[in-house]
């Protein structure tokens, strides 16, 4: 970033002023089966401005902004007209009044500029080294290998710089018999590339095809427990997560209140939620948030209670939170039981949604079943077809999980979830 | 008026045609797509205010396509000096030569494909818009939308807020080879108004929305949607939940464009067919869906949000008339998937934005309109449900599953509406099934481009869909 922004928002007469600056360069890689479809390079800075004014109207005191993107190649006369233009804007917003993040001093974690080379080496590797069979295969992936440069300036004195890789593989298999083909699509997303952990994954997905080819119609059960053992499960936690955000609770889109439960206790396992600093292999692993306050470990919700918000600086000052932040990791804390204790009597398990979605304002949970296990005693058939339907409202009192976690990129969640209950619309 | 074009594409044209001329040395094809497209979003609730400038397309940047032995590659940028097009011509080489590098270290096969022709063509099209975005005064617009706003909460008992928000973007790109320059300009804007609610059932919110390749004066009927809004946010918070099972249905327009989108839409995307990932491919001159059915898609023959001149790969835009009476006639496709499969492009080559990919992508997908009055429709359903409002879709080329998730449904019994509310809905089935089911088309029809679409899980661009009210038979859960 040219110097002259900076030069232009320090006298401008704005009150207060921040800018993001991230670059990324990204190397990405497209595959038909194992037939290189294209390659591609990026290289793009985004520069977002926000210029601030205060102003009062009788005893009101305000807070208004506006923010935009400066194109890197922008000159110092555009930059000059857009920062005039943002300041007119921001005197329209009448925001309560509240205070920019301060410089707070603490540590900073340090990264090396990941090599995209490397990275992308691996994950070329990773992919051919999938076990594949006539039955079961790759039919196409994408491979997106990203180094973010992420700098945070404000008025307030606030200079950080994050360096770290963020990385996405989109794997789509084909499981075929008999001239019946049937496809999964699996979107995975990491810092740099975990060999092992992509391939185990890419298996998981084909052994789940080759089980859709002999699924029979899920018959109408009426209400079921559901077992949820993939990355389904993330929108079942979001749903507690996101109405943390001080976003949410000061908006009234969230009721939940601190030193209150979060659901009602109807013998579910108790619901522990961590923000954490890093998380392995993360691709949210930067030392400061999007407003540039530091990341650091925060208890959220202890043993189903309401802990602690989080969110941007803004709603959280209008909850009287000063030190509060928006997390890149989270962790969920396992439950009582085992996965495998979990797994016992009349349930279904899901591995495979069109898109399963929990709605985090009012909890509805929505989904058309591509693959599931209808576990009964020592009976397992395999289902597709039909839809889930019901509210978290109801079924989070009487949620379990398992002690084991497993990771989706900046989530440590529990490996399997159970919700009792769950409506299911058959596909007979 | 017209939309004019960029001046600063204008002035960056020259040194990028230099910097197709150099890659030209080492590959047998170059183009660029240069984009500068600026805009504003304001959003206004009783809690919070927010101005900015950055949209769904909102963008200023440049890549360039190379083709050499067989494989395509591109190079994303936005940092470019017009006096020095070799610096870039420079970078773009180094690094695809690392990549390359890396392709033979690996021993990476190549997916061979012809090379793209290069017709020339020049095309300047600015296209009537109204106000443009840069132009709109943002202090009448946050005065207008916070009356909006407070109408909102004030005319709904259980209201807790009213969020109003409005974005409008002023689109300018251009595509250029050896032989062609193309260049467009135009605007489109797009508004929503959403009444949230809280009682017994939790939080529950009703919106309504405007969008069309027009100027930010569209938000004024925002204004005329506030009361049906607070209405329908009542209405979802004293819903009961349905009673899964097949019923008659009718779909009103909005739901027959997520219908459209989700059946048809992703399912002839062709280079879908190039991976061998569409059922479609196999059912071309095959019935799909009854009689009635006949669906539209491109950026020609309708005007709203995803209507252009050209595509991202130069492709002009096309009429494409996918299923007519039933009988599905093809698909749509950008130019290197169109290659790879001996059929023509049809202009639906699209990028999120510079710094993406291109793949096949949608544009307007519409269903036509038939011969009956929604009261007609109503009237010869036994027991069944109209559905209104959408919140998502998932498309299924594969096995022609698919997934809507609908707001609400007003119950009908014996031909009329009985006043029982069900939401939410998620509609399932076999696409041809329900297409089949497809029994009466009214004579009306409108189209929805509010939000964004994606391919699988990311690749976000505009699109806009819709059709008439159709009667039809659904799983409902």
């Amino acid at each position: 970033m040219e110097n002259y922004i900076l030069d232009l928002l320090r006298s401008s007469g704005a009150d207060a002023w921040t800018v993001s600056d991230v670059r990324r360069r990204g190397w990405e890689f497209y595959f038909v089966r194992h037939a290189l479809d294209q390659n591609r390079a990026r290289d793009a800075e985004h520069i977002t401005l926000t210029v601030y004014r205060q102003f009062s109207e009788g005893e009101q005191s305000f807070l208004g902004s506006a923010s935009a993107e400066i194109a890197p190649s922008a000159s110092p006369a555009e930059a000059e007209k857009l920062i005039a233009q943002l300041l007119d804007e921001a005197k329209l917003i009448r925001n309560p009044f509240y205070t920019l993040n301060e410089p707070r001093g603490e540590a900073v974690l340090t990264a090396q500029a990941p090599d995209l080379r490397a990275i992308s080496g691996d994950f070329l590797r990773a992919m051919r080294s999938v076990e594949e069979s006539a039955d079961a295969f790759i039919n196409s992936y994408e491979i997106f290998a990203d180094c973010v440069e992420r700098r945070f300036i404000s008025s307030t004195g606030i200079d950080v710089t994050d360096v770290y890789p963020a990385s996405m593989t989109e794997v789509v298999v084909n499981a075929r018999r008999a001239g019946h083909e049937i496809e999964l699509y699996r979107m995975y997303k990491s810092g740099s590339c975990d060999a092992a952990g992509l391939k185990a994954n890419v298996e998981e997905t084909l052994r789940f095809g080759r089980d859709k080819l002999r699924a029979q119609k899920t018959p109408a059960l009426g209400k079921c427990d559901v077992v949820f053992s993939t990355d389904d499960a993330l929108e079942i936690y979001s749903y507690f997560i996101d109405r943390m955000s001080t976003n949410m609770v000061f908006q009234r889109i969230s009721d939940l209140e601190i030193g209150k439960r979060v659901c009602e206790d109807a013998g579910g396992d108790a619901l522990t939620v961590r923000a954490l600093r890093s998380l392995e292999n993360s691709s949210h692993n930067g030392a400061y948030d999007e407003e540039g306050a530091p990341v650091r470990e925060l208890t959220i919700i202890d043993k189903s209670v309401a802990k602690s918000y989080f969110g941007s600086r803004m709603f959280s000052q209008y909850l009287g939170l000063e030190d509060s932040f928006m997390p890149g990791n989270i962790a969920v804390d396992g439950g009582a039981a085992s996965a495998a204790e979990l797994r016992t009597g009349r349930y279904l398990e899901i591995v495979e949604f069109s898109d399963f979605q929990v709605d985090a304002m009012c909890g509805d949970i929505a989904g058309e079943i591509r693959l599931g296990y209808l576990h009964d005693g020592d009976t397992v058939t395999v289902v597709e077809g039909g839809s889930v339907s019901g509210t978290m409202r109801e079924l989070a009192g009487s949620m379990r999980f398992s002690k084991e976690q497993r990771q989706y990129d900046n989530y440590l969640i529990p490996a399997v979830t159970r919700l009792q209950g769950v409506s299911i619309t058959g596909a007979e | 008026m017209k939309a004019p074009f960029s001046p600063y594409l204008d002035a960056i044209a020259p040194g990028l045609k230099k910097l197709v001329a150099l890659l030209g040395e080492d590959y047998d094809y170059v183009s660029v797509l240069s984009t500068d497209s600026v805009g504003f979003v304001v959003s206004i609730s009783q809690r919070a205010k927010h101005v900015d400038h950055s949209t769904m397309m909102t963008e200023r940047g440049s890549v360039v396509r190379v083709r050499r032995g067989g494989l395509y590659s591109e190079f994303a940028f936005n940092r470019f000096d017009p006096a020095c097009p070799e610096q870039t011509a420079a970078e773009a080489r180094r690094v695809l030569n690392e990549q390359f590098a890396l392709l033979e270290e690996t021993k990476s096969e190549i997916y061979d494909t012809p090379a793209l022709p290069d017709e020339p063509c020049e095309l300047r099209e600015e296209m009537e818009t109204g106000e443009l975005p840069e132009n709109c005064d943002l202090g009448e617009l946050v005065d207008s939308f916070s009356e909006m706003s407070a109408r909102g909460v004030a005319c709904g008992e259980h209201a807790v807020d009213c969020h109003v928000r409005g974005q409008s973007t002023h689109v300018c790109k251009m595509f250029l080879t050896a032989k062609r320059d193309m260049r467009q300009s135009y605007v489109y804007s797009e508004g929503v108004v959403a009444v949230i609610a809280a009682g017994e059932a939790g939080v529950k919110f009703g919106y309504e929305s405007v969008s069309d390749r027009k100027g930010p004066e569209i938000f004024a009927l925002l204004g005329e949607k506030v009361e049906k809004v607070a209405k329908s946010a009542e209405e979802l918070l004293t819903a009961e939940r349905i009673e899964p099972g097949e019923y008659e249905v009718i779909v009103s327009p909005e739901v027959s464009g997520l219908i459209a989108h989700e059946a048809f839409g992703h399912g002839v995307e062709m280079d879908m067919f190039v991976k061998n990932r569409a059922l479609g491919a196999e059912y071309i001159g095959k019935r799909v869906g009854s009689d009635l059915v006949t669906m539209h898609e491109g950026a020609k023959p309708e005007i709203q949000v995803a209507s252009y001149a050209f595509d991202d790969e130069g492709t002009l835009a096309h009429d494409t008339v996918e299923i007519r009476n039933g009988i599905l006639q093809t698909g749509v496709c950008d130019a290197l998937a169109a290659l790879r499969l001996g059929v023509e492009p049809t202009g639906n080559g699209k990028r999120q934005n510079f710094e993406h990919k291109v793949y096949t992508r949608m544009t307007n997908t519409v269903f036509e309109s038939g011969e009956s009055t929604l009261e007609e429709m109503i009237a010869t359903v036994k027991y069944g449900y109209l559905l209104k409002g959408m919140q998502s879709g998932m498309e299924d080329p594969k096995h022609w599953g698919i997934q809507c998730i609908i707001d609400r449904g007003y119950e009908i019994r014996d031909g009329k509406l009985t006043g029982k509310v069900v939401s939410p809905i998620v509609m399932t089935g076999y696409v041809p099934d329900l297409l089949g089911s497809i029994s009466m088309l009214s004579r009306d029809h409108e189209l929805f481009g509010s939000g964004g679409c994606g391919k699988g899980h990311k690749e976000w661009v505009k699109v806009s869909d819709g059709g008439p009210y159709m009667k039809a038979k659904a799983r409902l859960g």
